[in-house]
């Protein structure tokens, strides 16, 4: 005898049609060549521009596009063109050897000019940017370069890194930076760590995505949750597994 | 536990293949530095070793065997290299060694042409900077490699021309050699293609900016992939030496010794074969997105190599257990799934009818 309660589905003899292979959790979005320059805007709006009274451009990282789009060579490329237009300038952030930050040529050269004003080192920072921006792949500069192909003087060298466009590599060659990014990096690490300890301590080491973005921060985490997720994901600090209740984000130890 | 798998066909004259995996120092095993031959006709099995080079026989390497190989024209022969800081060439049937070549530090890594005819050089890897070559042919060593800084962790000859040798080495740098020449390396690997903006003055003309343990040609020989312990995996232009920036992601890599993935070879794309903890990591060749994890080992997996004529990839790790991974054929509706008794499922499910449940689905 079946004592187990018939489906009606059964009785009727339904059958249940399956589509093609479901897909849980988050949906990527198809790549298309406008895109990363659409998602890129997106993430900018994830910055905070008060909390440095609006001093800073927006500042991107690079890892962070990854966790959006599931293709890295094809994000690194439309990145390179956007470089070569001159639409968007890369820079090395110094805290990590693969963390690149993006901003916004016409972003940074705004802001900078901005914080210049009134400064002596002003009409050299001017210069720079003239020759800076036509369009610029580097990331940094070496003492020939600068004596030679800008004809800059030492003095003005050392303007500009007073002024905080450059930063020192090492003997003889500079970072391209952005003034005034102390602060951000500062915060950065500091919301990094928190929210990768969020993570490390939820049980099983892991959390769903959509619950940590509706957690409350501590006043360590001084961004957007949102934009710290997609630091971590992106930097791959976490797996990123797809369930059915959603992105699950499991603290991966290393 | 060191193991070879042959697959041939009964009967059928096909050139035998050559394997190659490496052993590992099993904590809590006996089979410290043994040899295991496989051999295997049908499709599905758990095969038994043909023969083996014991702790019982007196030739038998003292401590952990790193590499072995398969002399490329015929199995009657076999090179293995281990941390006693010995090469042994083996004669397959009596299973005893022909001839030893020491070394002053562990060896890492050998290896032998695949294609060379007027050579029969073995390049080898140890923890001395410079690569040594020794010859089968007079048994002797003949020629020195040098150019490295540190300890050299992987060497392979290029698949394409029988006097290109690629070398990996602790000091992040890949370099490329052409043995017909007296003078240093072809080129050097650099990671960011001579632009040296890129990154701190340390870094440039370096592959890695860490060690680079692995290293494998891709089977048409036009394409050098390296690994190294920065956790990254980079795809290079064999002839130019340029880096082709194909992002794979974090490759996790965490061995002190050589890291052993493979290519496959003969399908359309190309996927990468790389050992990742328990599991595998498939990548795509060129797009370097990361298709699926092969999960089946109960341990650390230590080596991978692909079989071009049955397609199969075949993985060995720290559980004893050597798996052969088969693509299963995808059949037009998929229903049920199912997975075969030996073997772990390869990337899509199988719906042969022979392993299809049977079973009811009410509990009565």
């Amino acid at each position: 005898m079946n004592r187990k309660r018939a489906l009606i589905s059964d009785a009727f003899k339904v059958k249940r049609f399956r589509n093609e292979t479901q897909k849980f959790g988050a949906v990527s979005k198809g790549d298309g060549p406008t895109d990363i320059r659409s998602t890129l805007e997106t993430l900018m709006t994830l910055f905070p521009r008060k909390l440095f009274n609006d001093s800073l451009p927006q500042i991107v990282m690079k890892h962070q596009l990854y966790s959006i789009h599931n293709d890295k060579t094809l994000v690194d490329k439309e990145l390179n063109k956007l470089r070569e237009q001159g639409e968007l300038l890369m820079f090395q952030l110094g805290f990590d050897a693969d963390a690149f930050g993006l901003v916004f040529a016409s972003d940074y050269k705004a802001k900078v000019l901005a914080g210049e004003d009134g400064r002596a080192t002003r009409a050299t920072v001017e210069t720079f940017l003239e020759k800076l921006l036509s369009p610029c792949t580097e990331l940094s500069f070496s003492k020939d370069k600068m004596l030679k192909e800008f004809r800059f003087t030492d003095s003005e060298i050392t303007q500009l890194v007073k002024s905080g466009v450059l930063t020192v590599r090492d003997a003889g060659s500079w970072w391209l930076s952005i003034p005034n990014s102390g602060k951000f990096t500062k915060y950065f690490i500091q919301g990094r760590k928190a929210v990768l300890n969020m993570v490390k301590k939820s049980k099983y080491s892991e959390v769903l995505k959509t619950e940590l973005e509706e957690r409350r921060t501590t006043s360590h985490v001084k961004f957007q949750m949102k934009y710290h997720i997609h630091d971590i994901v992106g930097a791959e600090l976490v797996e990123s597994i797809p369930t059915t209740s959603g992105t699950l984000l499991r603290f991966v130890d290393s | 536990m060191l193991g070879f798998l042959t697959a041939r066909q009964a009967g059928v004259d096909d050139p035998l293949r050559l394997r190659r995996a490496e052993s590992t120092r099993r904590v809590l095993s006996l089979n410290r530095g043994q040899i295991h031959v496989n051999y295997s006709r049908k499709l599905q099995y758990t095969c038994k070793a043909v023969c083996t080079v014991g702790r019982s026989s007196r030739y038998v390497h003292k401590f952990s065997v790193e590499t072995v190989q398969w002399y490329p024209y015929d199995t009657g022969m076999f090179v293995s290299s281990s941390f006693d800081k010995t090469m042994k060439v083996w004669d397959t049937e009596t299973l005893k060694p022909a001839e030893v070549f020491e070394f002053e530090g562990n060896v890492y890594s050998h290896h032998l042409s695949p294609i060379a005819r007027k050579h029969s050089l073995i390049a080898v890897g140890t923890t001395d900077p410079k690569i040594q070559l020794c010859d089968l042919k007079s048994g002797s060593r003949i020629h020195v490699l040098q150019g490295h800084r540190a300890e050299i962790l992987s060497v392979r000859w290029s698949p394409r021309y029988d006097h290109i040798l690629a070398t990996a080495s602790a000091d992040s740098k890949v370099k490329v050699w052409d043995v017909r020449r007296a003078s240093g390396s072809l080129f050097t690997l650099d990671q960011h293609n001579g632009d040296k903006s890129k990154a701190s003055s340390e870094a440039v003309n370096t592959a890695h900016n860490g060690r680079v343990n692995g290293l494998c040609f891709t089977g048409d020989g036009l394409y050098l992939l390296t690994t190294g312990t920065d956790d990254r995996m980079r795809l290079w232009n064999s002839a130019t030496g340029e880096n082709t920036l194909v992002n794979y992601g974090k490759v996790c890599n965490e061995s002190r010794k050589r890291l052993q993935f493979t290519v496959s070879r003969g399908c359309s794309p190309e996927f990468v074969f790389v050992p990742c903890g328990s599991s595998v990591a498939v990548y795509a060749l060129h797009t370097g997105e990361l298709v699926t994890m092969l999960r089946g080992h109960y341990n650390n997996v230590d080596c991978c190599e692909f079989h071009p004529d049955y397609q199969e990839l075949y993985t060995g790790g720290k559980d004893c257990n050597i798996l052969a991974w088969v693509p299963a054929p995808r059949a037009p509706d998929v229903e049920e799934e199912s997975k075969s008794a030996n073997q772990a499922a390869a990337d899509q499910s199988s719906v042969n009818p022979a392993f299809q449940d049977a079973w009811s689905s009410d509990e009565d």
